[in-house]
């Protein structure tokens, strides 16, 4: 018997005798008299998105859903940079306009790129998963729309689109989105493996207690907000 | 009014050795409200030291004594607010742990029949004018015993707001220790006076004549550092205040 | 002069205790104003955000009541998050103690062919002191948080647990800086300073391709791993590495992925205040094409268990480790972190360390503390941390009061002789005749004494102490009643005059 499982075997001895006797309420029991469910009406909650994301200093742009591809077009094309990387499932109308009106645009699908490669990009573009209007949170769940995490870590700027119905307003109604819709308890299989939650770009307060913004982490965060 | 009203005073161990004009303001000011006065002549102390330093079974041993001494007592009037939360916070679970049922049920019988002064004052009297007069500029420190395990909240202001010629100026950064903490203001003597030092300049930064509180124990503390260090400031019990009126003003000591 | 190259001892065995080494800090003017500074913007920060969220108290409530029921039945939710943690791919492994925790992460390292790890910031590989030992065993740990880079290069100690170096200024970071990174040009503006760190990392991470964290969060239900951060250095170790390790305490797991939203609501708040910190993440064992792919959890006991057996105490382990107890206590306000002699200072390290080191170390740290309860206040998961104090103290007594340093000591003689005194009124009136006769030969003319021996030598350091008065209360109640003062005829005199709050004549 290895050392390591006898561990795990008097570690667990030791748990058990400490909570041994009286049972505890049950995870059913446990009060949550907090908030769960915000009251903002859809345009109150947008607003309150796009002011957080702002007090982040994150660029927000808004537009109609017909208007997606000329915005991401003119994020692109004010950022000054070419080379971008995308993940494989973003859908196309975001970026042929772009690329047809771009001179010089490049941008690199993530089909299992070399870290390096990666490295070199100066933007990157992606989807959400859902937004939380609360604290101007951006949650990715890196799907085909998203990319794995090191796309939109490396790059030192990122643009991300994020639609109105995606925006909740607190972060319980996020944890809701994560179940199956209507069908809870339906298994750890359903809730996402991989969780990003971004809250404006990264920073130290290390020095002095200043604010400094973009450590590590992309510095520039754009969002276009579709009104859908 | 509450004519009839008795109540036992429970003086505690330090103000009967060290300050025991406070006490005769309480029973001043009582008397005055109508409330007839008594004291048992066994009292000690209510265990709080010891509890606070780790001799549990010396301060259960005081706490019984406490409680079997007042078993019968109409209304207990304490003015220190670490005694009285001593006595709700610690004595449960010390009679849990040392003592027997019938104890228990004594402790928990006396309970709601013990006060704090200010408490006694605006919730078991219902006033908070108690014709007092003191034309002084005060400050009011709230002890930590008072504002987090009393919840003592306004009654203080209440009462002081309401008393005659009295200049109330307030004290920043209320909520923060003056640093006594009982055997912590010699077991760490240094720290101590650190936040001492820290809690007087906001306290002498009030230009008031007198700080005053629910607690001499912070006050003894308080008013040792402005003593020794020829400050324009005197420390006085909150009682000895509310007891003062024009015919016979408030007795200020050292 | 710096506070940072002075080497504070946080190894609870060998630290000075508490009092002892409380005082060189307090005579350290500039570390006391770095430390002020910044908790008060800490504070200014989580007060505002507090204000505005009128669910806080329930959010107290719910996260106080999942972490009573995990660690209630701790041993079945480590086991699903083992189970759910090895069917995605993760492999876990249990240390009972600091050194095997030691042990194993060496073993997975060198399995690795590492000679070379990054670390995210984790106060629990400071409790284990990883460092030190793997560089001893030939692999260099680097740093990749900002203020454990300024520790790291200063060979500094962190005094916080969630912002380490609050006690270093941007002077003494610009000292370290220009002197490890070759920078001699380096201004001491904080931009400047990030940036430094940032250009002196980002290979690092680009090249190391071994990992070690700690967790904020283990989910039992998915088998998941939450880190909560503000820079991205978090999310480039845990995305970039080949292999990664996770060193999380036992008491680290939360029964569903729902229930974060209760934790990380108080988090941020707390810690950092702001509404949420930049950046969080969860990943889940191994998943296929991104990040780590050969992912170890190192579950650790160091004395948790035993916490968890006591009634009282057993609350401890709910600590998210936020630091707003730290960032209210009026004792760590003046001391800093470095003067507990642990990686956990302030209120949760005054409970936690002792108890970690079963009560063999650290016994002043219980007595660290003006009982003041500021830290229960606003403590998210709602630790009565004055009541474990309390107790603590009592444990830490009835282990002393017997041996011989402490029977005689004049501390622990008073107290038993003031019980005695206390028993029984007549030797109370007694003590304090004969106190107010001893009290005359200390007794200045101003009528106050000046100079106390022994213990009382502590109060009179700093503080006056009026002399005892000539007449006690009860003295003065006796001879009142004894002049044959009527008490119900005065006192109807007086009910008119008050109760109209009418002056008196």
């Amino acid at each position: 018997m290895s050392p390591v499982t006898d561990s795990r075997k008097s570690v667990l001895e030791r748990i058990r005798a400490a909570t041994a006797g009286k049972a505890a309420e049950g995870h059913a029991d446990i009060p949550r008299n907090y908030v769960r469910r915000g009251d903002m009406t859809v345009s109150a909650r947008h607003e309150r998105f796009v002011e957080r994301l702002r007090e982040y200093d994150a660029e927000v742009v808004e537009c109609e859903p017909e208007g997606l591809a000329a915005a991401i077009t003119a994020v692109l094309a004010a950022s000054g940079r070419h080379r971008f990387v995308a993940p494989p499932g973003i859908p196309a109308e975001w970026y042929v306009d772009a690329a047809w009106k771009i001179e010089g645009l490049e941008c690199t699908f993530d089909h299992g790129l070399e870290t390096r490669e990666i490295e070199q990009a100066e933007g990157v573009i992606t989807g959400c998963f859902c937004g939380v209007a609360d604290s101007g949170t951006i949650v990715l769940h890196h799907g085909p729309a998203e990319g794995r995490r090191v796309i939109s870590l490396l790059p030192d700027w990122h643009l991300c689109v994020v639609h109105s119905s995606q925006v909740v307003e607190t972060l319980p109604e996020y944890f809701d989105r994560c179940q199956v819709s209507g069908v809870r308890d339906q298994g750890p299989e359903r809730l996402p493996k991989l969780v990003t939650w971004i809250s404006g770009p990264s920073a130290t307060a290390d020095i002095e207690m200043t604010r400094i913004k973009g450590v590590h982490g992309p510095r520039f965060l754009h969002v276009i907000l579709v009104r859908d | 009014m509450s004519g009839s009203m008795r109540a036992s005073l429970f003086i505690t161990c330090y103000n009967d050795t060290l300050y025991p004009e406070t006490g005769r303001a309480v029973v001043r000011l009582l008397e005055r409200l109508g409330v007839e006065v008594e004291f048992r002549a066994g009292q000690t102390c209510c265990g709080q030291m010891h509890a606070n330093t780790g001799f549990r079974g010396e301060a259960f041993s005081q706490a019984k004594r406490l409680v079997r001494l007042y078993a019968d007592a109409e209304a207990v009037v304490v003015p220190s607010s670490s005694c009285v939360a001593m006595m709700r916070d610690q004595y449960p679970g010390l009679f849990e742990e040392l003592g027997n049922e019938a104890l228990r049920k004594d402790f928990r019988a006396l309970l709601p029949r013990v006060w704090e002064l200010s408490e006694f004052l605006i919730d078991k009297l219902g006033v908070e004018d108690v014709g007092a007069y003191f034309p002084h500029r005060v400050t009011y420190h709230a002890s930590c015993h008072g504002l987090r395990a009393l919840r003592l909240g306004d009654r203080p202001f209440r009462l002081l707001n309401k008393v005659r010629g009295l200049e109330l100026v307030p004290l920043k950064n209320l909520d923060r220790c003056c640093g006594f903490g009982g055997t912590f203001s010699v077991k760490n003597g240094d720290v101590s006076s650190a936040m001492l030092t820290v809690k007087l300049e906001d306290v002498l930064g009030t230009g008031a004549e007198f700080c005053t509180a629910l607690d001499n124990s912070c006050l003894m503390h308080l008013g040792g550092a402005m003593h020794r260090e020829y400050a324009p400031m005197k420390t006085i019990h909150m009682a000895q205040i509310l007891a003062s009126t024009q015919e016979k003003p408030a007795e200020v000591v050292g | 002069m710096s506070g940072v190259t002075d080497h504070p001892v946080l190894d609870p065995a060998l630290a000075p205790p508490f009092p002892a080494a409380a005082l060189p800090v307090l005579r350290n003017v500039q570390l006391r104003k770095n430390v002020a500074h910044a908790i008060d913007v800490i504070q200014a920060k989580r007060g505002k955000l507090v204000a505005e969220k009128t669910d806080w108290q329930e959010l107290r409530t719910a996260a106080a009541a999942i972490k009573d029921e995990t660690l209630a039945n701790l041993g079945g939710y480590l086991e699903q998050f083992e189970e759910r943690c090895t069917a995605a791919g993760g492999h876990v492994h249990w240390a009972a103690d600091a050194a095997e925790a030691r042990r194993i992460m060496l073993e997975i390292l060198r399995e690795a062919g590492a000679n070379e790890v990054i670390k995210i910031k984790t106060m629990t590989a400071a409790e284990i002191q990883l460092n030190p030992f793997l560089e001893a065993a030939g692999v260099r740990a680097y740093e990749t948080d900002l203020a454990e880079i300024i520790l790291q290069l200063g060979k500094g100690e962190p005094s916080h647990i969630v912002v380490p170096a609050l006690h270093v200024n941007r002077a003494q970071v610009r000292e370290i800086f220009a002197r490890t990174m070759g920078l001699p040009d380096l201004s001491d503006d904080p931009k400047g300073l990030t940036e430094a760190a940032r250009n002196y990392l980002r290979q690092k991470f680009l090249e190391v391709p071994t990992a070690i964290s700690g967790a904020n969060f283990l989910v039992a239900e998915t088998g998941g791993v939450a880190i909560v951060e503000s820079e991205g250095n978090g999310r480039m170790c845990l995305t970039l590495p080949r292999t990664m390790i996770t060193l999380a305490g036992i008491e680290k797991v939360v029964p569903r992925f729902q229930d974060l939203e209760v934790m990380l609501q108080l988090l941020a708040r707390s810690a950092t205040g702001e509404r949420m910190n930049p950046y969080t993440s969860l990943w889940t064992g191994v998943v296929p094409g991104d990040g780590p792919q050969n992912f170890h959890v190192v579950l650790l006991d160091n004395g948790r268990s035993s916490i968890l057996g006591r009634k009282t105490e057993r609350q401890t382990l709910r600590c998210i480790r936020c630091a707003a107890c730290m960032n209210t206590c009026p004792v760590y306000r003046q001391t800093g972190g470095h003067a507990y002699g642990s990686v956990y200072p302030g209120p949760i390290g005054a409970i936690l360390t002792p108890q970690l080191e079963q009560l063999r170390h650290a016994q002043s740290l219980p007595f660290a503390s003006s009982l003041c309860g500021a830290c229960y206040e606003v403590c998210p998961v709602k630790i009565n941390i004055p009541e474990i104090l309390i107790d603590l103290r009592a444990r830490v007594t009835d282990q002393e009061r017997h041996t011989v340093g402490k029977f005689f000591d004049p501390l622990y003689v008073g107290l038993r002789v003031a019980n005695v005194i206390f028993s029984q009124a007549w030797l109370f009136h007694f003590a304090q005749w004969a106190g107010r006769i001893g009290a005359k030969l200390v007794t200045r003319r101003d009528g106050w004494i000046h100079a106390l021996p022994s213990v009382g030598a502590k109060w009179t350091q700093t503080r006056d102490l009026r002399g005892l008065p000539k007449q006690t209360f009860h003295e003065w109640w006796r001879e009142r009643k004894t002049a044959g003062r009527q008490v119900s005829g005065s006192a109807s005199q007086r009910v008119g005059d008050a109760v109209g709050g009418r002056e008196t004549k």
